[in-house]
């Protein structure tokens, strides 16, 4: 298929589902993570505490996958509102490049960030 | 006969949209979407200062504690409030039966995040004896 039909291409309800997955399993991570950083201001702001939590590789996990599907349910998000817009096919290739990049850049930094420790 | 320039199409189109409480949800999941998927890039990036050693993050992590930052971090806490709550009425919809009571389920998501909004503030302004925001904006300004 022509890359003109990019982001045209397929019906999108594998993404929208994925969306709603994401969405669902954010919504339990994100609680968890908002009463852990701020109900405590020491647990969430103590490079100490960190230290400590990140010593255990299943909470290492939690956060990659926290990463990772954060990022992919913002930035999916964006492509999700873009194609709601008609826009040139060069610059759908543009956009779509793009958020891979910033996906995947951001997605290694995230990690990196996590097993450092 | 009156031709309306592009411009003033979309404008009167814009005006004219009758915005039902719906079209406010969808529009406001969509904004506060775009900002907090602005808000995780600058989140991995500040917190990449773990990998500089315990004295880089801590001094980074000290800049937040000012009263200034914790108000910041709570109108964060009100967008992902609202993205949470109106994105699990978005489920219901598509998953359930929601499409039946949309509007109550959008009514009962404000009425609730109100709640938890003003709650949380409480939690991050006044809930910690040994950071006591008040006195530090107090005396920041004396």
């Amino acid at each position: 298929m022509s890359y003109k039909y990019i982001g045209s291409r397929g019906s999108g309800s594998m993404s929208w589902f994925l969306q709603r997955i994401s969405g669902i399993v954010l919504v339990f991570v994100m609680v968890g993570h908002f009463i852990l950083m701020h109900y405590n201001p020491e647990m969430g702001h103590s490079f100490n505490r960190v230290f400590e939590r990140m010593q255990n590789p299943y909470y290492q996990m939690l956060q990659i996958a926290f990463v990772v599907l954060a990022l992919y349910h913002g930035l999916q998000g964006v492509w999700n509102i873009y194609r709601d817009f008609k826009f040139p096919s060069w610059l759908n290739m543009a956009v779509l490049a793009i958020l891979i990049v910033v996906g995947v850049g951001f997605g290694a930094l995230g990690i990196a960030n996590i097993l450092h420790f | 006969m009156y031709q309306k320039s592009p411009t003033q199409e979309w404008t009167s189109n814009v005006v004219r949209y009758k915005k039902f409480s719906g079209s406010w949800a969808w529009l406001l999941h969509r904004i506060t979407g775009l900002g907090l998927t602005a808000y995780i890039l600058v989140h991995i990036n500040t917190l990449a200062s773990l990998q500089e050693g315990p004295e880089a993050f801590n001094a980074k992590m000290q800049v937040f504690m000012q009263p200034h930052w914790i108000f910041a971090a709570w109108i964060l806490f009100g967008l992902v409030l609202y993205h949470t709550l109106n994105g699990i009425r978005i489920v219901i919809i598509d998953f359930g039966k929601g499409a039946k009571y949309h509007k109550q389920l959008l009514y009962g998501a404000v009425v609730i995040g109100l709640i938890v909004f003003l709650w949380m503030g409480y939690i991050m302004f006044f809930g910690h004896a040994e950071y006591d925001f008040l006195s530090m904006i107090v005396t920041s300004y004396n």
